[in-house]
């Protein structure tokens, strides 16, 4: 057995995710998608689910409140239609070649969500009454 | 949960449960703003004395980076758990009283948190490859935005929990 053997034992798990371009294409298109289909699914009001807290119970998609069962709650579900499209659109960047994934620009990771806010106070203009 | 209610009461468990997501939002903002201003102020540590705001921000961003990103889901579970109580018990009074702007602020606090969730992929990616300078400026600017977005949201609980506390 020689030393080189040795050193070409592969690094522990979150080192080889941390030096893998794919998992860089998904976190990255991750980082993107999530803002812009949080907002879509927020403005066009698109949960995947609809929850009823005084009842415990769950709808698929949206669904309105139920006379004398108290409110409805749609975060849940935007917060699961908006991970679970932000995953697939991650994993089929990550299945495209580097050479298509390198012109994305790192800077939209932070710019995305940042433009994102003003569209969300926008949606929210309900509550700024003065 | 009944089990649970055997031995405390409800409120009492409820209270934990915030109160448990409030330590957390502390530690996470901590931590992200450690982080913010080490890269923030970088160019000025060799430059200046080495008062608080150097001391504040000397510290090594990398290592903070994975506990940033299980703080921030950590906090994020027991905010989304105890969400269910609060769109019942707080947020119909909070609407009676007409505080809207109040809770408007809520809910872009909730949009936040989401948005911030989707990114914790690439900060911790970026943070893992701190050496890389080619990540410098997305690196630098993601961490300023999600340390941005975590003092909004801690800020926004503080002031809604003002509004609707104990024994209201």
């Amino acid at each position: 057995m020689s030393t080189t053997t040795q050193t070409a034992v592969p690094t522990q798990a979150s080192s080889s995710l941390a030096s893998s371009t794919a998992f860089r294409t998904f976190a990255t298109v991750f980082a993107i998608a999530t803002p812009i289909i949080y907002v879509t699914c927020e403005m066009a009001n698109i949960p995947l689910f609809t929850y009823h807290p005084g009842t415990g119970t769950l709808n698929f998609g949206w669904a309105p409140a139920v006379k004398d069962e108290g409110p409805a709650m749609h975060w849940y579900g935007w917060t699961a239609a908006t991970l679970l499209g932000a995953g697939v659109l991650g994993l089929i960047a990550a299945k495209l070649p580097g050479s298509a994934t390198r012109r994305i620009p790192l800077a939209l990771v932070w710019i995305a969500p940042l433009a994102a806010v003003p569209i969300l106070i926008y949606a929210l203009r309900f509550f700024w009454r003065w | 949960m009944d089990a649970v209610y055997d031995y405390i009461s409800v409120n009492t468990f409820w209270t934990i449960l915030f109160i448990v997501h409030a330590l957390l939002a502390v530690a996470l903002l901590g931590a992200l703003s450690h982080q913010a201003m080490s890269v923030l102020m970088r160019t000025r540590q060799a430059a200046g004395p080495a008062g608080f705001v150097t001391r504040f921000s000397s510290v090594h961003g990398a290592s903070y980076a994975a506990a940033v990103c299980v703080l921030w889901i950590a906090t994020f579970i027991f905010g989304a758990w105890i969400y269910t109580k609060y769109r019942i018990y707080v947020r119909i009074p909070i609407e009676q009283d007409g505080f809207w702007k109040t809770q408007g602020a809520f809910e872009l606090k909730e949009h936040l948190a989401t948005i911030g969730l989707g990114l914790l992929p690439i900060y911790w990616y970026f943070w893992k490859n701190a050496r890389n300078i080619d990540y410098d400026s997305a690196r630098k600017w993601l961490t300023v935005t999600l340390a941005a977005m975590c003092w909004y949201m801690f800020l926004t609980g503080h002031i809604v929990n003002n509004v609707r506390g104990f024994g209201s």
